[in-house]
């Protein structure tokens, strides 16, 4: 599904050049849950940013179902982007104006899907992450757990082939972390692809994949031998 | 600290170039916009300042209090004079002036009795030997004490006497008005320019020892004389006013022409007396009819006020640009809590930043003075220089500006300063505060002016451009006026024959009736014949004309015929124009007779109604007869070269009047010049237009970016989510439009009001159409569009990923 090929992503400002990226090869196949680990600043972000069409590589080849993306415009990004992949990020960035219900919506609107149908679909995706009595209300009426199952419900709810998580649990405590590594779980199982960021090696586990960057070099892969194809 | 203050302030408004030069500019606008206000305040406020017993001096009012109206008379009879004089031992000196352009005040042709060459002046005025004790000029020959005493004697200005007499001493030489051999005068002395900031604007003051006319000493009939007082030190006016009122029998009588009886008894009891002070004569005059010209002191204040205005507003914008761009200093002030600075601390930080500004601001706006102060003068009619030789200028600029950048500066520093700085430095602190609405509040504020004073200035101008493309029933174009054609006398049909034979004169009429106005004028009582006793008598004009008068202004006959020099009785025979046969009810008006109280004639034609005065009036009815008055030659040219045309005119000019100078203007211009008035408000909207525009604009622009400051992190995340660049640029214009949307509401039936109320001063106007509306409400959102556009693209096409960082 996901194939890089000497990825590289380098940060230019006026006088430094930072490399956070250098020549990742990495490769994810459909059904797969890999997580990835490293210390702040190894560039697991950048490469999340790249996964996730939100940023152009600065050398390297990237293909994304089968197309090399590494070149495309912004518009043709958010093309691919809105229709594949759902984001669920650490700090939940819902939209405070918004209720959860159209906090839900939100990637269906973009996506020019009827009224009626995101109707269903939203309706479908709160009830599947319990938060259907919650419809009317404004993420800061929310706890934490509560906010990034909105979260994830919004990351789901246009269907993608792919999830990115970043430390999705990061602001939660232990017990609203799980619930939220559950629901990853059961989606895919359902068939969704899944790449997390996570800090913490419990949660990392849940992958059938553990992917160890430093310093923009992956540098160890170990298999959890969860992973059938 | 000081220095490091101005160091660290100088280094963020270099690293945010974009904020500060238009931070500077706005303030800078407005600043601009209060100074040139202000130097025409200071203007307005600083006339008659330069009498030597000034605090002493003051003219007499006569009010009549008629319950829902105060008359308000400048006037009185000569003998005033003496009266007061003998009445009030309060009263030191009285003097008196008139400008009667009945008595040769105003202006004359006059030449020196040596010399052959008449020219034409202005600013003749009659002046007793009290006014000049009153008002002291500086002489700088001949004596002031009794310079004016003697009969035929006249005080010359300055720059007159340099004029007729370069590089002598004019002091008993003559010089003659009009030729006329009765008008000689003696030169007294010679006086210094009168001070553009007075009232008194004269260059020839001629003597009153006799009388405007023998007996006009003892004549209480007549109403000619302005009446200055110098009053002892310390006499207390409110008291000496109400003594006054011992002379308003006398004054009752010279009004109504009696003093006894219930009328006068009457009219006595509502007269009161006002001493007005001569520094109040420019401004404090309203509704008063005199003959000086005058400021008024509204103005004064609806200027003064505009003024504070801007300087509120723009100061007000400039809080909104530095709060709006706060969160960019958020983590500097985060981290200078940490280490140990106090809130104080920052606060003036903050604050030398603005008063940094501000200095520069007030710089520009200066700059901006020097080059909008010519345009200014031609707007405001003035000579406003700014005084850079005035010692106060530069500490009052420096105190002005210290003070503005507190005020400005004062609000985004205690609000920057408070951040606490472990909210900061977790990144969870809101970016600018939430209420949105008082920002919304002033853009929609600032619009509603804008397309206010935008939609004024197209009814204004295409009110202009009706007024001078309409109608009038008479060709405005190509007719050169020849003024003071009196003088020639007899030969003026000479030389209206010697003008006919060039070839570029088409025709040539002998009348000081024109129609524009400020020319002649005779209104008369008018009757059907035979129906003197029964009807209201019809008041219309009559003016005198000869037989190409009509063919020359090319006005239009309907019925009957012109005059015609082959047929004799025409003498007895008048044209009415249209309006005048329908007040008179006449339907057949040919050959009907008409009169007044001391003529009458047969009606020989009907003309189109033309207009002969202002477009801000209704055509009146207008009896045209055979007559002379031959103070203007009207000569009607066709011709490809003006200037050559002139020339020849002027040479057969030369050959009749040698010792004349010729006095010449166009009819066209003099129509152009009656609303001179109407145009120059025209301009002054326009600018005033431009100015709120870009004030409002500089409104929008700190509210745009203080509402993207604050959802960076929604748009970053609606990116994400698949929204595209147009997505986005729309949400976010959608609001900003919604607030110029709202402006176009309320502006517009305000702008509606204001402009028909100010149309119904034209008799003959143009419509408020919705066009009007439609184009300002068209450029106020362009503009708008504009403003917004570039800040609104750069969000929307940022990448993603930035603005999510923060969190």
């Amino acid at each position: 599904m996901i194939k890089t090929e000497d990825l590289k992503k380098v940060y230019t400002t006026e006088e430094v050049e930072t490399t956070a990226l250098n020549n990742v090869n990495f490769e994810v196949r459909h059904g797969e849950f890999v997580s990835i680990m490293g210390p702040s600043g190894c560039g697991k972000s950048t490469l999340l940013n790249l996964i996730g069409l939100l940023d152009n590589p600065s050398d390297g080849r990237y293909y994304f179902l089968d197309h090399e993306v590494s070149r495309y415009s912004e518009r043709q990004r958010a093309n691919l982007r809105k229709h594949n992949i759902g984001f669920v990020f650490q700090s939940f960035n819902l939209i405070d104006e918004l209720t959860v219900f159209e906090n839900i919506e939100l990637p269906l609107l973009y996506q020019k899907v009827s009224s009626s149908e995101r109707k269903k679909r939203v309706t479908e995706v709160m009830e599947q992450m319990q938060i259907m009595h919650r419809k009317n209300h404004f993420p800061q009426q929310l706890s934490g757990g509560q906010q990034q199952r909105v979260a994830v419900g919004r990351a789901v709810v246009g269907s993608p082939r792919l999830i990115l998580a970043d430390e999705p649990t990061g602001n939660l405590d232990s017990s609203h972390g799980e619930e939220v590594m559950k629901m990853l779980l059961d989606l895919n199982e359902a068939g969704t692809t899944i790449i997390m960021v996570t800090h913490s090696p419990t949660y990392a586990e849940y992958g059938h994949r553990v992917v160890h960057l430093f310093d923009g070099h992956i540098v160890t892969e170990n298999l959890n031998g969860k992973f059938h194809v | 600290m000081f220095k490091n203050n101005f160091i660290i302030a100088w280094r963020n408004l270099a690293k945010q170039k974009m904020y500060s030069i238009i931070k500077i500019v706005g303030l800078a606008l407005g600043i601009a916009a209060c100074l040139l206000i202000a130097l025409f305040i200071k203007d307005e406020l600083g006339y008659d300042l330069h009498f030597k017993n000034g605090d002493r001096i003051y003219r007499v009012i006569l009010r009549i209090n008629d319950g829902d109206h105060i008359w308000q008379i400048s006037t009185f009879p000569a003998p005033v004079v003496s009266a007061i004089k003998s009445e009030f031992p309060e009263i030191e000196e009285v003097g008196r002036m008139t400008g009667l352009v009945y008595f040769g005040a105003g202006s004359n042709d006059i030449r020196r009795t040596d010399k052959p060459d008449n020219i034409f002046e202005e600013g003749f005025v009659y002046t007793s030997q009290g006014l000049l004790d009153i008002f002291q000029p500086q002489m700088i020959y001949g004596n002031l004490d009794h310079a004016l005493d003697g009969p035929e004697t006249m005080i010359i200005s300055k720059r007159k006497a340099d004029k007729f007499f370069p590089g002598e001493n004019p002091v008993g030489k003559t010089m003659i008005l009009n030729n006329d051999r009765k008008r000689i005068y003696t030169i007294s002395g010679v006086m210094e320019d009168p001070p553009r900031h007075s009232h008194f604007q004269y260059d020839f003051l001629m003597t009153l020892s006799e009388g405007l006319y023998p007996g006009e000493e003892t004549n209480w009939n007549s109403q000619s004389s302005t009446v200055y007082t110098l009053l002892h030190p310390g006499i207390d006016v409110a008291s000496l006013e109400t003594k006054f009122k011992k002379l308003a029998k006398k004054n009752a009588a010279s009004l109504i022409g009696k003093s006894e009886g219930p009328e006068a008894d009457d009219l006595i009891a509502k007269i009161t007396y006002r001493l007005q002070p001569i520094s109040d004569i420019y401004l404090k005059s309203e509704g008063i009819s005199d003959e000086f010209q005058h400021g008024d002191i509204r103005f004064v204040w609806l200027f003064g006020m505009i003024a504070i205005f801007i300087f509120i507003i723009a100061c007000i914008n400039f809080i909104n640009l530095s709060t709006a761009k706060s969160s960019k200093r958020a983590m500097e002030v985060g981290l200078r809590k940490t280490v140990g600075a106090s809130q104080k601390s920052l606060i003036n930080q903050f604050l030398a930043e603005s008063i940094l500004l501000s200095f520069l601001s007030f710089s520009l706006g200066v700059v901006l003075v020097m080059f909008l102060l010519p345009y200014f003068n031609i707007l405001s009619v003035k000579e406003l220089v700014f005084p850079w030789n005035e010692w106060w200028l530069l500490p009052l600029l420096a105190c002005a500006a210290t003070f503005t950048g507190i005020l400005a500066g004062l609000y985004p520093s205690f609000y920057i300063s408070s951040f606490e700085p472990i909210a900061v430095l977790k990144g969870s602190i809101k970016r600018g505060c939430k209420n949105a609405s008082l920002r919304n509040g002033l853009v929609i504020f600032q619009f509603s002016i804008s397309i206010i004073l935008i939609t004024s200035t197209l009814v204004i101008n295409n009110q202009v451009a009706y007024i001078l493309n309409k109608k009038l029933g008479f060709d405005k174009d190509e007719v050169l006026l020849i003024q003071g054609t009196k003088s020639l006398g007899d030969q003026v049909t000479s030389f209206k024959n010697e003008l006919l034979k060039l070839p570029d004169v088409k025709n040539v009429t002998v009348s000081d009736y024109l129609p524009v106005s400020e020319m002649k004028r005779n209104s008369c009582g008018f009757w059907n014949e035979g129906k003197q006793e029964v009807d209201e008598a019809y008041s219309a004009q009559l003016w005198g004309i000869d037989h190409d008068y009509i063919k020359t202004m090319g006005m239009n006959i309907v019925e009957g015929r012109d005059f015609s020099p082959e047929i004799a009785g025409d003498a007895e025979g008048c044209i009415i124009n249209k309006t005048m046969a329908r007040q008179l009810n006449l339907e057949n008006p040919l050959d009907q007779t008409i009169c007044t109280s001391f003529a009458s004639w047969h009606v020989i034609g009907v003309v189109e109604d033309f207009h002969f005065e202002s477009l801000k009036e209704n055509i009146g009815g207008m009896c045209l007869t055979l007559g002379k008055s031959p103070d203007i030659v009207s000569v009607k040219i066709h011709t490809k070269n003006m200037s050559r045309t002139v020339a020849s005119i002027t040479h057969v000019w030369k050959t009749i009047a040698p010792y004349q100078q010729i006095r010449y203007s166009f009819l066209d211009e003099r129509y152009t010049m009656m609303y001179d008035d109407v145009q120059r408000m025209g301009y002054i909207f326009n600018m005033f237009a431009m100015l709120a525009i870009i004030i409002a604009c500089l409104g929008l622009f700190a509210l745009s970016s203080f509402i993207i400051a604050q959802r960076t992190k929604e748009i970053g995340i609606r990116k994400v989510l698949g929204a595209s660049v147009l997505n986005i640029t729309f949400n976010l214009s959608k609001n900003f439009l919604t607030l110029v949307a709202l402006a176009n509401i309320i502006a517009c039936p305000i702008a509606y009001f204001f402009m028909n109320r100010w149309l119904q001063d034209f008799a003959y106007r143009i419509h408020v159409r919705s066009w009007m509306f439609i184009v300002s409400g068209g450029i106020v959102i362009l503009i708008a569009l504009l403003t917004i556009g570039l800040q609104t693209i750069r969000a929307a096409t940022a990448n993603p990923i930035e603005s999510l960082k923060y969190e």
